[in-house]
Parts: C-alpha cells; structure tokens; sequence
C-alpha cells in the first residue's frame, strides 16, 4: 500500500485535532496509508513572520531530519507547506547540505486538495451533504500554492451539495497569525468583512483550507453568527449523508 | 510632511471607523481594480507583459549608477541642467534658490510625489514663495492641509460638500455648487490665471530614460504638461529609481503604469522632454533642470535584497488590491506613499525603527505581489524587514524587540527541536489557557492575546493532541 506522511500542523495539533483525524481518515479511503513522524512540533511559520530568523532554522532543520526521507508529505495547513516549499530553502540558503536537502524536499510536499486531486487523481470522496456550500480561498493556499480548482473540484463532488459563489472570496480573512491580536481594529474589520460575504453568499457551509483562517472565521462566527459554521475541507469531506 | 509612521495604529484605527471614506473604501479600490483587469485584458499576453516589466525594472535598478550617469550625460547634451540631490534639504534649497534668483513669485506645480516626500512646498512657503498644485485633487488637499490618501486619487476620499466650502472660502468659486463638473471647471478657471503667468514650473517625472536623457510623465489632467511646457524654467524632480535603460522599455513600462494604475491603455496625457525648448521651436520652457535626489535612496540600493523596492513605478495596483488599505485608506501609512509600495519603500528610507508598523501590520496574503507589474515581493521585504529589526541589524536602524518577545521566540527555538519538550510544554501551557474556557469556548483572555478575544472566541487546546488521539 501506498504511504504518505502526514504533516500535522501544530495549530491543527493544538486546537483542531479532529481535523488531522479526517484527513487520515480520508487518505485511507483514498487507498493510501497516512504515516505520522510522532516527533513532529512546529515547522517554524511563526518565527519566519515574526523575524526570528535564528529560530526558525532550528525548526526548519528539525522538519528536514523528519520528514526528509518521506516519499511524499501531505498537510493541512497552505501556509506551512508555503513555508516548507518556500521558507526553507530561503531560510538554509547559506548552508548548502542543508539547502540541498530543503530544495529536495520541496516538490514532494502537497496541501491535502492538491494531493488528493493532482497526485492521487480522486475527486470523489464518498462525502454526502444537503445544501449550499461557500469556499474562501485562503491566501497561501491560493497565492502561494496556486490551488484552487482542486479543493472546489472535492467539493462539488460532494453527493447534494451545490457550490455557491462568494464574493471576494480571495480576499483575505485578516488572520496573519499575529496581526489577528497586535492590529485588532484592522483583523476584525476583514473578518466582518468574510463573514458578511458568506452570510450574503446564501451558503449553509463555509468550507476551506487553513487552520489559521478557520479559527479566525469560526472565532467571529461563534461570537456574532453561532448558527453558522465554518469548516476544515477535510472534516467536511469525511462526512457521510450528514443530514443538516 | 510630517512623517507620522509611528502613529499608524491610531490612524488606522481612525481609517476603520471613519464612516465617512467608507464608502469610498468599499467601491473605489474594487472598481479600480477591476478596470485594471479589463486593462491587462487588452494586451495578448498580460502575465508575459507584466514579466516583461519585472525584467526592466530589476535590469535598471541592478544597474542604478552607470544607467544614472548615462542619463545625465545625454539630458545634458539635450541642453537640460542635471543637478544631484543627496538630501531633500539640498533639493529643497536648490530649487527654491533657483526660483528666487528667477524672481518668481509663485511655482505651479504638476502633480508629483517626490516634491511632497521632500516637503517642496511647505520649504518654498517658508520662504516666500507660493507653490501651487496643479492637479485638482493635489489642488484641494493642499488647500486642506492633508496628506494623499491615494497615489492617483489624493482627495478620492473628500465628500463634494467639503470641497464646495473649500473652494467658496478660498475664493476659488463664487456661487455654491455641488456639480463635480463645476467646482472641476471652478479649480480650473481659477488655475489658469496661474499657469498664463508662470515663471516657474515643477513637476515630477515618471521615467528618466538613459539612452535618450528624455523625462516622461503620465497623467490625465493636463496639468504636468502645462506646468512643464507654460513657465520659462521648468524644474522636474525625480528620484534616483525613475531611470530606465531604454525608450522601448519605457514604452512598455508606460503600457504597464496606464493599465495598472486605471486600467486605461494610455493616460491621457504623455509627455517627453529632451531638453527645453531648441532654437525654431515654438513652445516649451527656455530653461529645464532635472534636480535627481537621492535622499537615502542610495542606502537601499547598496542592500540586494531591500534594492527590490527601488523597482515600484508607483502605479497603486497594490493599493487597490490591498486587504488592509481596503479598510483603513491611506493616512494611517503617516506619509507620502500609502499601501504595499510605501510599505516596501519607507522603512529603508525612514528607518525600520520609525516604521515598524508598516512592515509588522500585514496578514502575508501577497495579493500585492501577484499584482505588481515590477515584480516587488512586497511580503517577502517585509519578512526582511521584520528579521532586520529582530536582530536589531543597524543597516536600516533596526532595534531590538522587547526581551519578552524575544525571551519567547528564543525558548520556543530551543523547544521545537525536542519533541519530548514540546510536548511537555504543551501539557503545561493547556491547563493555564483551558482556565478562560467556559462551556467549550474561551470568549476573553487578558494580556497578550487580548486582541483576538474583542470580537472572536476561540476554542479550548483540545485535551488530547493529535498525536495522542
């Protein structure tokens, strides 16, 4: 059987651990056996952001020993396979062994849609649902990735659910990690701004394809819009004829 | 101008509960936006096009000094006056000097930024000389005192109410009016005076172009063309970047500026000047000086990876792209250039340690990037920038962070290579944050992370990782 390591963010360890469990779940389902490196912590994201350069070295090469034999790795998150794919050589480009093993590494490192829809050729995943769908495409996952098509295609795969369109929805959440609480006045704003857009969007469901904006959107979502949800891509496609 | 960089928080604030340029902020940008598509749309190939501007961009500013000397050496063999700059004090004084020395009462002035980055006007005021602006939103702020609070739109966010007081109380206008078309016509008639008796024009300018020493502006006004061509001298002001290897690149880089900034296939306006006005020739200034200011701008060149922001051609499609200027408009950037362009542009130029909010309040969402015709990696500078001040590297005045933050960041290094401690650390950090739950939700948290909890709540770290699932 097939193996790909799963790369489990640590927002997703932290706070969202049922998500992690979809996606194996899924893979599985897939045919391909999800394999989890237990000493996995942090793949240094927010060192990068926050300019500690020093720091996220440690976490880059701590990654690298991990998961650097790993035919393919697959994760939850876009903006920490951004940071793999992108950061890392970026980051080990004045020590060559180690640019050489990040620069290795990089192709074979996939956000979940795009593994799911580019390398293993599934679109449907057996998932059902009753109603209307909205997608926000989160910035690294569609900017920095360039995947887009990939998790719409799961979606409108999905037995009885539409895909609605939503306004904007390329535009930023306003999560940046910790632009969320050091700029408060601007994130709520974006965020009200997301949330708006989707209740305008008619959609049941706001699903997409980052922990970091899953949070951010949930967190307003449970605060102003509690009958409102939005959702992990992965959790959303595990569901079997959930009926709302 | 006053530099208020360091004010962002509060002015942003301010921008997000204005309600007056709200809804400005709410169609404005998104409406250039999508002009700025249909735009690129018009040309066969828009990415190779935008490509193709990236590749000039970085070839001029990789190749700043011998492209500068050469545009010096064939704009004075057009019998243009090239003056050096280092400071905005010297741009300053030789200009003013010159007016003076010319006896011109007053300057009229085609729209530019550079001369607001040096403070051209308020100088020229200081002594005795009365600057004027030309294009009619510069016209109105200037009146008002303000800074712009959009590259190609300085007063897009002024209601016409204030704009017909403005102009009653300036004598501008003589009846009240809130038709746009007329207070257009009241700023123009009462503008014309100014330009028929011009002694002295300046302007900014747009491109420098070595091979020819030709400089080219852009606008849709009229009033950079007037300014230029009216006056007896004509002074046009431009920063070291301007320079572009060739006409062909600047033809292209002119394609790219229209669709960019307005989605137009061409401003309305174009002109070029190589040299004033030539024996037999009927019109154009008796005397043009083209002063180059550097004004620490050869600071940033001398940094590879900072020298990327050299490349803007100020065109605001990142302005208008932008997720945070959609929601706090320009005066919160605290001077001349607002969005991703000044974000990339004023730290290197007014010190990370002066700056630090421009280049800190950004989620990283890189839509900047994806539309920049110069190829600017605006979050990826300003990552740089971030790891600058963080190791408080003195190139750009970068400044320690608080001990706390670092203190963090330092043990966090030292955890995430052990997973045993990390995982130790996350079983002693769980109780201590799972105290603010309530029914499965933590709805307030002092400190630190007080921010997210005004408007959001946050569930509880979950009892098991997904490791120990």
């Amino acid at each position: 059987m097939k193996e790909v390591s799963l790369f489990i963010p640590c927002l997703v360890d932290l706070f969202l651990p049922h998500i992690g469990a979809a996606a194996a779940s899924l893979l599985r389902r897939a045919g391909v056996n999800p394999i989890h490196h237990r000493g996995q912590t942090c793949c240094g994201q927010p060192a990068v952001n926050a300019g500690y350069l020093r720091e996220a070295k440690k976490a880059a090469k701590h990654f690298i020993e991990l998961f650097g034999d790993d035919e393919a790795v697959v994760s939850l998150s876009g903006s920490c396979v951004w940071t793999v794919k992108h950061h890392y050589p970026e980051l080990l480009g004045d020590e060559p062994e180690w640019f050489r093993r990040a620069a290795e590494l990089a192709p074979r490192v996939y956000e979940l849609s795009q593994y799911l829809v580019d390398v293993l050729g599934v679109t449907d995943t057996g998932a059902a649902f009753e109603g209307a769908v909205a997608y926000h495409e989160s910035c690294h996952v569609l900017r920095g990735l360039g995947v887009s098509a990939q998790p719409q295609k799961l979606i409108a795969a999905v037995k009885g659910a539409t895909l609605v369109p939503l306004q904007q929805a390329d535009s930023c959440c306003g999560f940046g990690g910790e632009f969320s609480f050091r700029y408060p006045d601007i994130s709520e704003s974006m965020v009200r701004d997301k949330v708006q857009n989707y209740l305008d969007s008619g959609a049941d469901l706001l699903i997409l394809c980052e922990p970091g904006c899953l949070l951010n959107i949930g967190g307003y979502l449970s605060r102003h819009h509690p009958e409102k949800k939005a959702m992990h891509l992965a959790t959303f496609l595990v569901q079997e004829g959930e009926k709302r | 101008m006053r530099i208020a960089t360091e004010r962002f928080t509060e002015l942003a604030r301010e921008g997000v509960e204005k309600a007056r340029a709200r809804p400005f902020l709410k169609t404005v940008p998104q409406l250039l936006y999508q002009l700025r598509e249909a735009g690129l749309a018009t040309l066969p190939d828009a990415a190779a096009a935008q490509a193709h501007g990236a590749a000039i961009r970085s070839e001029a500013i990789s190749r700043l000094p011998e492209l500068l000397e050469e545009f010096e050496k064939n704009a004075t063999a057009n019998g243009a006056k090239v003056f050096w700059a280092r400071t905005a004090k010297e741009a300053n004084e030789y200009i003013a000097g010159m007016a003076k020395e010319r006896g011109a009462k007053y300057v009229i002035k085609g729209k530019s930024m550079v001369t607001e980055e040096i403070g051209l006007n308020d100088f020229l005021s200081e002594h005795g000389i009365e600057p004027w602006e030309a294009d009619l939103g510069e016209f109105i702020i200037q009146q008002m005192g303000r800074t712009p609070f959009h590259i190609i739109g300085p007063a897009l966010n002024i209601p016409v109410e204030e704009i017909r007081d403005l102009f009653l109380a300036k004598a501008a206008m003589k009846e009240p009016t809130l038709d746009p078309v007329e207070l257009g016509r009241a700023a123009r008639l009462f503008l014309r005076e100014k330009f028929h008796r011009a002694r002295f024009g300046v302007t900014g300018v747009n491109m420098a172009v070595a091979e020819t020493g030709t400089i080219v502006n852009l606008e849709n006004e009229g009033n950079i063309r007037f300014a230029k061509a009216a006056p007896r001298t004509q002074v046009s002001v431009m920063t070291l970047e301007k320079v572009v290897p060739t006409m062909k690149d600047a033809l292209h880089l002119m394609r790219l500026l229209s669709r960019n900034c307005s989605g137009q296939k061409m401003s309305a306006y174009v002109s070029m000047d190589s040299g004033p006005r030539k024996e037999g020739e009927t019109d154009g200034p008796e005397e043009l000086v083209i002063v180059i200011v550097d004004n620490g701008r050869s600071r940033i060149y001398q940094d590879p990876r900072a020298r990327e922001a050299l490349r803007c051609i100020r065109c605001a499609a990142c302005l208008n792209i932008c997720p945070v200027y959609r929601q706090i408009g320009g005066y919160a950037y605290g001077w001349v250039y607002s969005g991703p362009m000044g974000q990339a542009l004023m730290p290197p130029l007014l010190g990370l340690d002066k700056t630090r909010d421009l280049y800190r309040a950004c989620t990283l969402c890189g839509a900047c990037k994806s539309v920049c015709p110069a190829g600017i990696d605006h979050p990826g500078l300003f990552l740089y920038y971030r790891s600058m001040d963080a190791s408080a590297d003195p190139r750009f005045k970068g400044e320690k962070h608080p001990w706390r933050e670092a203190l963090l960041f330092k043990a966090w290094g030292r955890v995430v290579q052990y997973p045993r401690l990390w995982n130790w650390g996350v079983s002693m950090i769980r109780p201590i944050i799972n105290r603010h739950a309530h029914k499965g939700v933590i709805r307030d948290m002092k400190g630190a992370f007080g921010g997210w909890f005004r408007e959001r709540d946050l569930p509880p770290l979950a009892e098991k990782t997904f490791r120990d699932l």
